[in-house]
């Protein structure tokens, strides 16, 4: 896996900066002024992996902050990373189309964090399945709330339906006796009245006996409806109950997690030993109390979500153990599925390290004694350092459990020379005059001077050079803070070599010269194929000028507003980045160019700026042109009459080669009415025209100069430099792209067309005319 | 009642359809003559042959587009004792087909307003006017519209020609052999593979000598006895054999033939061939 993107939102001076890509070859290099948010970019990578951010990373408006970031992902990998269970078929998709996964830590309000999974559309997946449970969720309740209402409602009915019932039954009664006695009447003395009496009352009893068996029909109908609904009242109960139950184990959940967050901040913040250790016993005891409420909580919860599920089917008239059947059958189906949640533990589990390096304080020690380094004594004087040294040297214990001191000298003899030189790889700054340093160590034993370790094995370490031996300590800081920073990355890397690391480190090299500065730059090509490094620098000793697509520039929104958001601007824009901003771009294209000693007793040719000299040293070089010439660039066009009064101040011979533009014919005629006193003849031996008609991109032909300086198919009826300018690309950017292709063989001559061929034969011709 | 009713109905129907009738006869004239109307602007666009003539006394254009409006078109542009002449052939023909002549003959016009550069040179400058014309960046459901074109360079004073060609070639006949010279197989426009410089291929002329430029309509059309394409070996055929004739005659015996192979054939695509005589 290899980190590809990132992007952070909310973090100090940081709203939102978008994705950015990391170099293709594993450095990237973040430039820009003080204070511009180099520091909190790699703090926020940083805060990424760790999960900790501090208060003072909070945005004023109290926004909290997010990091994105995304790694490459091989389908072998993803195949064993996330082999346990299942990933949902869309998200295999997702993954397959992009070839890379994203992960997002999110911080809450009390620093709390939490990480997702997957980018945009992943999380979009997510949400619409929990919008769907949600929605379960809460046509279940209400489908139980309707449920309880309804059996509620039944039981009144039932209610009213018995005591109807028993009304009528009471009035038969009644009448009832006084049939009886009128049937007594009537029998002793019947007459037509006492007839007429019976007969009303025969009709009556009927009457009610009808309305009985009604009343009596309704009030079981009442019964059964009752009978029906209540077992489905008693589930709906039941899982009521449980959400409940959920309810205050959540809020349990709270109470002890408010309670622990306040102690937590209580004990960091205690600095002696006794306030520690009189409040850690009531830490502990709250810790424990939280862990029980979280186990409860997770218990609710999950017994909460079963009873909604079964509860929600058995109101459909499903039976209830094959509702609950049905449910675990579910819920292991469910189960074999990876959980968003659980795919971010995963990935995170195979993502690269993420290692900040502030500084390299741990500087080697004079000595060490063995005990202390393979007992870990972590507090003793330069442990971190020495113990680096160890490991770079591949030395374990056994190594000095050598009986032989002969053979053990010897030993360390031979490590020593091959550790030099491997250091000396790096290490091309020159001590005094050829003189390289070299780094030993020798295993020596205590004596009698120290009583109380007498005998006892130590290792000493020495920085030598061809004329002396000296301890680290009486070497200067810079070379020891280079010695510590290669060892630290070394180690590191042979360490972890079955996880790869991001490596981000903020200034490298701050107290160290320019040459050394350069072979911080070296290390870092020898380490990048096992580990991905990002560093924030001023220096112009810490970037490649050929490698100009590793630098992200950083500056603020507002220029020189510090309240103003930072921003990114990526290789591709790098243009549009401040000239404060890419100040260490431009002062490597001038250190380079005084390297070189350029300016020479003749054949000088003073051009209009850097690009074009870095374009025309490597396009002379490609036609193979022998006449010793030298390019000298002007900063700008206006500055090249300065030039040519410098070079006829030291009596230097030299010819100009001008842009065919406005401002090159500009100068020209400048020149030419100034130092040559409008003589055409002797202007035209000094002053040439590039004849293409504009800037040495014109030296390209149209097609030529898409394929191999713009590398875009793209249709361009402009001459080239018109292209550059519309289009607000950098010049400085395309020229580095064009001489890293050539100097990687990438551009030979021979596949530039006829028309860029013509171009250049011209112009070689022509300086060619005029130099001597 | 009932057929009353349905008499009724009937003639309510007949009125209906006699007024879509009209309606889709009225926009059918409208279209007609819109695109008449079109067709006499690309007309105006297209060269005038008459001072052609005076370049190349001897010479034909048989300009036979499939409908109103053609995506073929012919070319020439001078400057100084430099003539360059082209037949182009456009994606497509009728009215999208017009519409890409029309940039063509636009662009090929200001590439030698100043001044007629190489033959290769003109395509390639062409090629870009029309990527970016058409926004054509190589990516994925971009529109892959160009044209196919011979082109060439005539310098009558130095007796030397350049021809550059996009798929079309160029048929040369001295004393009576056909020399066919092959253009390269990328089209003006975006392409598969990145952009390279187009050929440029100088020939030195001799009196005499015959020059054929042309689309793919003639060869590509279909009749015949088994409904078949015309081909290219017969149009060369051909050719040879018309060669020794007079320019003019040559023109009526290519239509002659073009019109018996198609006989009731549909036409199928702009046919388009230009013949010069030095």
């Amino acid at each position: 896996m290899w980190f590809k993107l990132f992007r952070i939102k909310n973090y100090r001076s940081i709203v939102d900066t978008g994705w950015n890509e990391l170099a293709s070859d594993n450095i990237t290099g973040l430039i820009g002024q003080n204070e511009s948010g180099k520091t909190s970019i790699l703090e926020a990578l940083n805060s990424f992996y760790s999960g900790k951010i501090s208060d003072d990373i909070l945005r004023s408006d109290l926004s909290l902050p997010e990091v994105s970031c995304s790694f490459s992902l091989t389908s072998a990998e993803l195949k064993k990373f996330f082999s346990e269970k299942k990933v949902p078929e869309k998200i295999l998709d997702l993954i397959h189309k992009s070839g890379q996964i994203a992960l997002t830590r999110t911080w809450n309000a009390d620093m709390s964090s939490y990480l997702s999974f997957g980018d945009e559309q992943v999380r979009e997946f997510y949400m619409e399945l929990e919008d769907k449970q949600k929605a379960f969720e809460e046509k279940t309740l209400s489908g139980l709330y309707r449920v309880l209402e309804e059996a509620k409602k039944a039981e009144g009915d039932r209610g009213n339906a018995l005591m109807e019932k028993e009304e009528t039954k009471k009035e038969l009664r009644a009448l009832e006796l006084i049939l009886a006695r009128a049937r007594k009447i009537d029998g002793k003395k019947p007459t037509k009245d006492t007839q007429n009496q019976l007969q009303k009352l025969l009709l009556e009893e009927e009457r009610l006996k009808k309305r009985f068996e009604k009343k009596k029909s309704a009030l079981e109908s009442r019964s059964g409806r009752l009978a029906d609904l209540s077992d489905n009242s008693r589930f709906a109960q039941l899982c009521l109950d449980t959400l409940d139950e959920l309810d205050k184990a959540k809020g349990l959940w709270e109470e002890s997690y408010r309670e622990l967050y306040d102690i937590q901040i209580y004990f960091d913040s205690l600095h002696t030993e006794r306030e520690i250790k009189g409040i850690k016993g009531k830490l502990d005891m709250v810790n424990a109390n939280h862990l029980k409420n979280d186990r409860k909580l997770e218990k609710s919860r999950s017994r909460a979500s079963f009873s909604v599920a079964v509860t929600s089917r058995i109101l459909k008239g499903m039976d209830p153990s094959e509702a609950e059947d049905l449910v675990e059958k579910e819920i292991r189906k469910q189960a074999a599925y990876y959980s968003e949640f659980e795919l971010a533990e995963q990935a995170f589990m195979h993502i690269p390290i993420f290692e900040l390096f502030e500084d390299f304080s741990s500087l080697l020690p004079n000595r060490i004694d063995l005990e202390d380094i393979f007992t870990a004594n972590s507090a003793v004087e330069g442990f971190k350092a020495a113990r680096n040294f160890l490991i770079v040297s591949g030395l374990k214990s056994t190594f000095f459990e050598e009986r032989s001191s002969r053979i053990l000298k010897q030993k360390i003899e031979k490590l020593n020379n091959d550790l030099s030189l491997n250091f000396q790889d790096y290490w091309r700054q020159n001590l005094g005059k050829d003189n390289k340093i070299e780094i030993h160590f020798e295993l020596e034993h205590y004596d009698n001077t120290h009583p109380d370790k007498m005998g006892k094995p130590y290792l000493e370490f020495w920085i030598k050079d061809e004329q002396e031996r000296l301890y680290p300590k009486q070497r200067s800081r810079g070379v020891r803070w280079f010695l510590s920073f290669y060892l630290e990355l070394k180690a590191n890397a042979i360490e972890n070599k079955d996880r790869s690391r991001v490596f981000l480190i903020d200034e490298p090299g701050l107290s160290l010269h320019a040459r050394a500065q350069e072979d911080v730059l070296a290390v870092f090509e020898d380490i990048k194929d096992d580990i991905q490094i990002m560093y924030s620098t001023h220096s112009p000793h810490l970037i490649n000028i050929n490698k100009l697509y590793r630098l992200l520039a950083i500056q603020r929104a507002v220029e020189d507003d510090m309240k103003s958001e930072t921003v990114i601007f990526d290789p591709r824009s790098l243009n549009e980045a401040s000239t404060d901003t890419l100040s260490p771009i431009y002062t490597l294209m001038g250190t380079k160019l005084s390297d070189h000693q350029f300016v020479k007793k003749k054949n000088n040719v003073i051009v209009e700026d850097t690009p074009t000299y870095y374009y025309l040293s490597t396009i002379f070089s490609l036609a193979g042109y022998k006449k010793e010439m030298y390019f000298l660039p002007a900063t700008d066009v206006n500055n090249v009459p300065t030039l040519v009064n410098l070079l006829i101040g030291w009596k230097l011979d030299f010819v100009v080669l001008l842009d065919d533009d406005s401002d090159g014919n500009r100068i020209y005629r400048e020149l030419r009415r100034t130092h040559y006193h409008d003589n055409d003849e002797i202007a035209s031996r000094k002053l040439i025209r590039l004849d293409s008609g504009g800037s040495v991109e014109d030296l390209f032909s149209t097609i030529d100069f898409k394929n191999f300086v713009l590398h875009k198919r793209v249709g361009i009826t402009e001459s080239n430099s018109e292209y550059i300018e519309m289009n607000e690309l950098s010049k400085a950017k395309l020229a580095s792209d064009f001489i890293l292709d050539v100097q990687n063989n990438k551009i030979k001559l021979e596949d530039f067309d006829d028309e860029t061929i013509d171009n250049i034969s011209r112009l070689i011709k022509k300086l060619d005319n005029v130099l001597s | 009642m009932d057929y009353f009713k349905e008499i009724a109905l009937e003639q309510d129907l007949i009125t209906k359809i006699s007024e879509q009738r009209d309606k889709i006869q009225h926009q059918q004239k409208e279209l007609a003559e819109s695109l008449k109307y079109a067709s006499s602007i690309q007309s105006a666009l297209l060269p005038d042959l008459r001072y052609f003539k005076k370049l190349f006394p001897e010479n034909f254009v048989m300009f036979k587009p499939r409908d109103i409006v053609s995506g073929d078109f012919y070319w020439y542009g001078r400057k100084g004792s430099r003539v360059a002449v082209a037949a182009a052939d456009c994606t497509g023909h009728g009215v999208p087909g017009a519409f890409m002549s029309m940039l063509g003959i636009s662009f090929l016009d200001e590439i030698v307003s100043k001044g007629v550069p190489g033959a290769n040179s003109i395509l390639n400058r062409l090629r870009e006017n029309v990527m970016k014309a058409l926004h054509q960046t190589g990516e994925v459901g971009e529109h892959k519209d160009g044209m196919d074109i011979a082109l060439c360079v005539f310098d009558l004073e130095k007796m030397e020609m350049e021809y550059s060609g996009a798929f079309n070639p160029l048929y040369l006949i001295r004393k009576g052999v056909l020399h066919e010279t092959r253009g390269d197989k990328m089209p003006i426009g975006i392409n598969a593979v990145v952009e390279k410089s187009f050929t440029n291929h100088c020939i030195k002329l001799k009196q005499g000598d015959l020059i054929y430029l042309f689309s793919d309509g003639y060869a590509d059309q279909f009749g015949g006895p088994y409904n078949k394409k015309f081909k290219y070996n017969p149009l060369k055929e051909l050719l040879v054999k018309i060669s020794k004739k007079p320019l003019e005659a040559q023109k009526k015996d290519l239509e002659r033939s073009f019109i018996k192979w198609k006989a009731d054939c549909e036409q199928l695509d702009d046919v388009l061939l230009i013949g010069l005589k030095i």
